[in-house]
């Protein structure tokens, strides 16, 4: 059924620290470099925000305690545990506090130094804190890290599909190519096929280092209010067309009970999201899909539909992703190369693609002006962008979805 | 003693975590376990709090054969748990149990995550690792008194084809 909210809300200011590996400073601090840089895109006062949106996985800080450096009284606030594909569920929720009339603008964050502090996986200081519950089946046969937590799912589409290393290398390579186009990306330089399969196993047979993303330093920030008040704002208001999720499998968390193992919550997410925006898959220009690895890439293609079970390799191989093709995806370099953000920097660069000024290595790209040329050091600037897509991702199981349009 | 260290981590496995704590307890007694649903008689490879088909939050351990067939695999040569560093490469497998296999679903079975280990204890060979190979269950005690339930490669044949990713 068609949103009743559809183009409704806006995102209105965009912002994020640099992507380092070191921040040297506090998640507090980069918080509020990020919410400062978003506040200023969007032409407001930090004392404009009266709600804030934040997740975490115990490794950030808390809105209410940014409330005291922005100066600002908030009428709501909540901070939610989560990972990725929650960037776009909370856009959902800005937008459902905002109608409930508890707020009028708010400040999505995330804020993690993720390579410094704690990293995705719980090595060091998590890694001697007792384990209970679920972690009890997993953990003491050494599966910890993300990649290992999701890779039966991989390996099992491996053989269902007859999916290669050379074929997950592909989405890396896509990326790298769009990350040298990226001032911002912590991985600028452009990766081969043999560059990705010949980096050290991580996990056999679906991981390849350079399969994996970057664990980074960093906090990023997303603003939404209402159409009605984003016209009076600073920039060119992109429209958020529709968002579904978190949605998760049968089964959530224990989806291999059940099956097919290698089928990813975007096959439920999908048709909502599509119906909700009244759209097709022919009318995204471009895509933002959440890259941890690159299998999450092959896999989320399939489940939204962009191409058939099995076929995502295909759809990679076939170019349609790439800078200059139809349908480009991750054009910041995602996850893969850009940084790792835990999905933020997506929907953030589909902002830019659809306010036409990515910042990119065109001279005059801050007015608008690119070159289109997509060789190593150029543009990243995709023409006449008018709608576009983000898959989020969190694991197998969960996954959400976000359509913006200009 | 609910707190047992294995590999330089710690199990918290105590009374109060219900879905879990009679796995391990069965697991002292060499039984591989399962929920079974004590009102629509369903078993559940997942323990639970609830049955995912009927809702009963009545429910008992019931001991299975511990037979199966490895479902999916991986190998990892790169432990981030330090305690896991000297047993790299080490299999982790998902093994569905021989019991009701596809039911009440088509694509659903009790599946099980463990490691692949050979007759001394120790990782399997990478090599002998495949979707589709037949296990069984064997149990890991430990001197601090935990058991844990762990798979072996069985000598029977598979029922199908067997798969593993060529050249690793």
């Amino acid at each position: 059924m068609e949103s009743a909210l559809k183009d409704k809300y806006s995102i209105v200011g965009i912002g994020e620290t640099d992507y380092t590996r070191g921040s040297g400073r506090s998640t507090r601090a980069l918080a509020i470099e990020a919410i400062r840089n978003a506040v200023t895109d969007a032409g407001l006062k930090m004392q404009d925000i009266d709600g804030m949106l934040s997740y975490h996985g115990g490794d950030s800080v808390n809105s209410s305690t940014l409330a005291y450096d922005m100066g600002a009284q908030l009428n709501f606030y909540m901070d939610c545990s989560g990972g990725g594909s929650s960037t776009e569920a909370l856009i959902g929720l800005a937008i459902g506090a905002i109608e409930a009339g508890m707020c009028e603008t708010v400040a999505i964050f995330r804020s993690m130094n993720g390579y410094s502090q704690v990293r995705i996986g719980g090595t060091g200081s998590r890694a001697s804190t007792p384990v209970s519950g679920p972690g009890l089946m997993t953990r003491p046969y050494g599966l910890a890290s993300a990649v290992q937590s999701f890779a039966f799912s991989f390996t099992r589409h491996m053989m269902e599909y007859g999916v290669t290393s050379e074929d997950l290398a592909r989405v890396k390579v896509a990326h790298s190519n769009h990350a040298s186009n990226n001032p911002k990306a912590l991985m600028k330089q452009r990766v081969t096929v043999d560059d990705v399969v010949n980096s050290r196993w991580i996990v056999r047979p679906c991981a390849h280092l350079l399969d994996c993303c970057l664990e980074t330093d960093n906090a990023t920030c997303i603003i939404v209010t209402s159409a009605e008040r984003a016209k009076d704002l600073k920039q060119q208001p992109v429209y958020i067309r529709a968002v579904q999720g978190r949605g998760t499998k049968p089964g959530g968390d224990f989806h291999y009970q059940h099956g097919p193992i290698s089928r990813v919550a975007g096959h439920y997410v999908g048709p909502r999201i599509f119906d909700l925006a009244d759209l097709s898959h022919d009318d995204i220009d471009v895509t933002g899909c959440y890259d941890a690895f690159t299998y999450t890439v092959v896999l989320q293609f399939e489940a939204y539909g962009f191409c058939k079970e099995g076929e995502g390799k295909d759809y990679i191989k076939s170019g349609i992703v790439n800078l200059g093709d139809k349908r480009p995806n991750n054009t910041s370099g995602g996850h893969l190369c850009e940084a790792y953000t835990h999905g933020m920097n997506m929907v953030i660069e589909n902002t830019r693609q659809l306010r036409g000024i990515v910042d990119d290595y065109c001279p005059d790209w801050q007015n608008g002006n690119h070159t289109y040329d997509y060789s190593e050091g150029g543009c990243r600037q995709v023409r006449n962008v008018n709608t576009t897509m983000n898959m989020g991702w969190a694991s197998p199981a969960t996954g959400s979805a976000l359509i913006l349009r200009r | 003693m609910p707190v047992y260290e294995y590999k330089d981590l710690l199990l918290n496995i105590i009374e109060q975590d219900s879905e879990y704590f009679g796995y391990f307890e069965a697991a002292k007694e060499h039984k591989l376990v399962v929920k079974k649903c004590l009102d629509c008689d369903l078993l559940r490879g997942e323990p639970g709090a609830s049955c995912p088909w009927c809702s009963s939050m009545r429910s008992e351990w019931h001991e299975v054969s511990g037979k199966g067939t490895i479902y999916s695999y991986q190998i990892i040569p790169h432990a981030i748990l330090p305690g896991f560093r000297d047993w790299t490469p080490y299999p982790v497998v998902l093994v569905e149990l021989d019991e009701q296999s596809g039911k009440p679903l088509e694509h659903d079975g009790l599946r099980i995550t463990a490691n692949l280990l050979d007759e001394n204890m120790n990782p399997e060979h990478e090599e002998n690792v495949a979707i589709g190979k037949r296990v069984n269950v064997v149990f890991q005690d430990m001197e601090n008194g935990l058991t844990l339930p762990q798979f072996t490669l069985s000598d029977e044949e598979p029922a199908g084809a067997i798969w593993r990713y060529p050249n690793t």
